[in-house]
């Protein structure tokens, strides 16, 4: 309230000494009306004056004094509470005011401000486990003259509130939801939780929002639950792998399917471009033979014979007279021929050191032998 | 005469200062004369309210005392739930005082003292009601009844003093040291419960899949070999028909071109050795002398 509005001249600090106020002027007055009572005329004289004016001065002075010290200052963003005698008066809104000083008292009070409070804290869920949360709140003061009178000490009456608010909520939520897919549940849980709770205190506090800042597991078991995010990506891990397996298992499969089939259609035509083949020479021989049957066997025969006899070794026995003590020492006859066709390994075979070696050459030269023989 | 004016003037502003008193907005007040206190026309406690107000000078005393909600705010304290485990509970009340003179022949009104007999009071409240439940039931069921219990138990009491408890609320639980320890083993074995079933439900999955890759690799490989033998067997039973045609045709000539063929395959090396005798048909010019 303004100095100057009506219905409040008596506390005007300039002047109007008028009217039945009862400040300081009329003391003055009333100092006056006594000492002429009182009959001070006689012994009185200029020097009474002389006091009698300096005390008017030294009142005048606590006057303005007194009026100035008054003035006071409401913030834009502030209210100020009023209290005239200790009794809530008034709300004055922003400017420049006065108050008579000593009658009533300000407040100022911001009711702008969005003021923080955090509650965190290890809490235990409904399946009995334990999570670290932190939940921030943010309010404002609706009502100054509750936020001032109603309670002793709201800001921490509201963090109590909270942290009870806070545990209650989170004490009815699994750990997974708090962690995870209920956040938005917990947050708006607590926040109406808080409402209720702090209702019946008429702080004139109105909550804003309710932040909720982090939800984890308690470091204690932390270890515990980064392993199971890596099993989760494990388990991804594996059915990737197994489908890189699919990816390779499956063309590998197809490649050597195909391959089978191109062999046996390969292997059908080889045999029956074989057959064809074998069958041919009979084919054109066959009308020779039918034409002259006598002289194309023997001649076949003998064809044949000759070159069996000239690849191999033989022995001729003229068995009539040899009768049953007859000494025929085949294997010299085998050793003695391979030593002929193969005079290289022969010679190598002098060689005492070589002698391991000598055998594989042996073996080797046999094979050679055998593939010479088929030709 | 100026002195004693002064002196009177005086005077009168003390005994007028003197005689009023102020009550803040947010208090009450009582006013003792001596020692006793002041009663309105009905006979009850005379409450001073808030604003200037008006006693004898020197003979009356006044009392103050906190209109608003008072916070009790008790260290926490350990009790024990049915199941016989020990939680440190930390609760607070919200009170105020409604009858101030009951509250100041109860108190002296002094505040301390009276948080300290309402303390006491809420903890048998709160005690006798923890243990009546589990730890479950503390934390996750009622505790909003639990509250309600505890707050119906003191209000009796409560109205001894004068008071009203507005409000008790229980704003931590927690669990001592050793049963912590049990909750985070049981946590880590519950999450190694569940990193283990994520690694072998990957596991699972992943053989499902290796499986079908390899059953279906086998089944494309058993059908290519299915194809490759009916294609084999067609090109053998062509190549027999082949054979079958040309050869029915004389099979004397066959018998003897294959014979011939085979001798010549048995008898191609040198280590071959033939003991002959000169009585062999092929050697009959040779002993045309004798013959």
């Amino acid at each position: 309230m303004a100095w100057n509005e009506p219905g409040n001249q008596g506390k005007d600090p300039w002047g109007n000494r008028g009217g039945k106020d009862q400040g300081p002027p009329d003391l003055d007055e009333v100092f006056r009306k006594f000492t002429s009572r009182f009959g001070g005329g006689g012994n009185g004289g200029g020097s009474g004056n002389l006091s009698k004016m300096g005390v008017a001065l030294v009142l005048v002075g606590a006057v303005i004094v007194w009026g100035l010290s008054g003035l006071y200052k409401v913030e834009e963003a502030e209210r100020g509470v009023v209290l005239q005698f200790g009794q809530y008066h008034d709300l004055v809104g922003p400017g420049l005011k006065w108050k008579p000083t000593f009658v009533q008292t300000v407040y100022p009070i911001n009711i702008q401000r969005v003021n923080r409070l955090n509650a965190s804290g290890v809490m235990l869920t409904q399946d009995e486990n334990v999570v670290t949360v932190q939940m921030e709140v943010q309010y404002r003061i609706e009502d100054p003259r509750k936020y001032l009178f109603s309670v002793t000490n709201p800001d921490q009456s509201l963090s109590e509130a909270l942290d009870s608010a806070l545990r209650y909520v989170v004490g009815h939520t699994t750990m997974d939801n708090i962690l995870t897919v209920g956040r938005e549940q917990v947050r708006s849980d607590t926040w109406a939780e808080l409402d209720g709770i702090i209702e019946p205190y008429d702080m004139g506090i109105r909550v804003v929002d309710v932040a909720f800042k982090e939800a984890r597991p308690p470091e204690e078991v932390k270890p515990a639950f980064d392993d199971a995010i890596a099993a989760q990506e494990d388990e991804e891990r594996y059915v990737q792998e197994a489908t890189a397996y699919t990816r390779q298992v499956e063309p590998q499969a197809r490649g050597r399917a195909e391959r089978m089939l191109r062999e046996a259609s390969a292997y059908k035509e080889r045999v029956v471009l074989e057959a064809e083949g074998e069958v041919a020479r009979f084919t054109s021989l066959l009308p020779q033979y039918e034409a002259a049957p006598e002289v194309t066997r023997e001649r076949l025969y003998l064809e044949t014979m000759e070159q069996v006899y000239s690849s191999t070794s033989k022995v001729m026995v003229d068995n009539k007279e040899g009768g049953s003590m007859f000494y025929l020492p085949l294997d010299k006859i085998i050793q003695g021929q391979s030593q002929n066709t193969q005079m290289a390994p022969a010679q190598q075979q002098s060689a005492p050191n070589r002698s391991v070696r000598t055998d594989t050459t042996n073996d080797r030269a046999g094979r050679s032998t055998t593939r010479q023989g088929r030709n | 005469m100026n002195p004693r004016n002064l002196i009177i003037l005086l005077v009168i502003a003390m005994v007028g200062f003197l005689s009023i008193f102020v009550v803040e907005e947010g208090e009450r007040a009582i006013v003792k004369r001596f020692g006793v206190i002041q009663t309105d026309a009905a006979g009850d406690y005379r409450i001073y309210e808030p604003g200037l107000n008006i006693k004898l000078p020197l003979f009356d005393n006044v009392e103050t005392m906190n209109a608003r909600i008072l916070t009790l705010d008790a260290p926490a304290d350990r009790f024990v739930t049915s199941e016989q485990k020990d939680l440190m509970v930390d609760s607070y009340v919200k009170w105020r005082i409604v009858d101030f003179g009951q509250f100041f022949l109860a108190t002296q009104g002094n505040q301390l003292m009276a948080e300290s007999l309402l303390q006491s009071k809420i903890n048998n409240g709160l005690r006798s009601e923890f243990g009546t439940r589990t730890i479950r039931e503390i934390v996750s069921g009622s505790r909003d009844e639990l509250q309600r219990e505890a707050l119906r138990s003191t209000r009796s009491d409560a109205s001894e003093l004068g008071i009203e408890v507005v409000d008790v609320r229980v704003k931590q639980i927690n669990l001592p040291r050793e049963v912590s320890e049990y909750i985070y083993d049981r946590m880590r074995a519950q999450r190694e419960a569940v990193a283990r079933a994520h690694r072998s439900e990957g596991q699972e999955k992943a053989e499902v899949i290796r499986a079908g890759a390899d059953a279906t690799a086998t089944v494309i490989v058993a059908e290519a070999e299915r194809e490759s033998r009916t294609l084999k067997g067609a090109g053998d039973a062509a190549a027999a028909k082949i054979y079958a045609d040309a050869y029915g045709q004389n099979p004397e000539f066959y018998s003897l071109l294959r014979s011939l063929d085979a001798y010549r395959a048995a008898f191609s090396n040198k280590e071959d050795v033939l003991v002959l005798s000169p009585d062999s048909e092929f050697f009959q010019y040779m002993n045309s002398k004798t013959r």
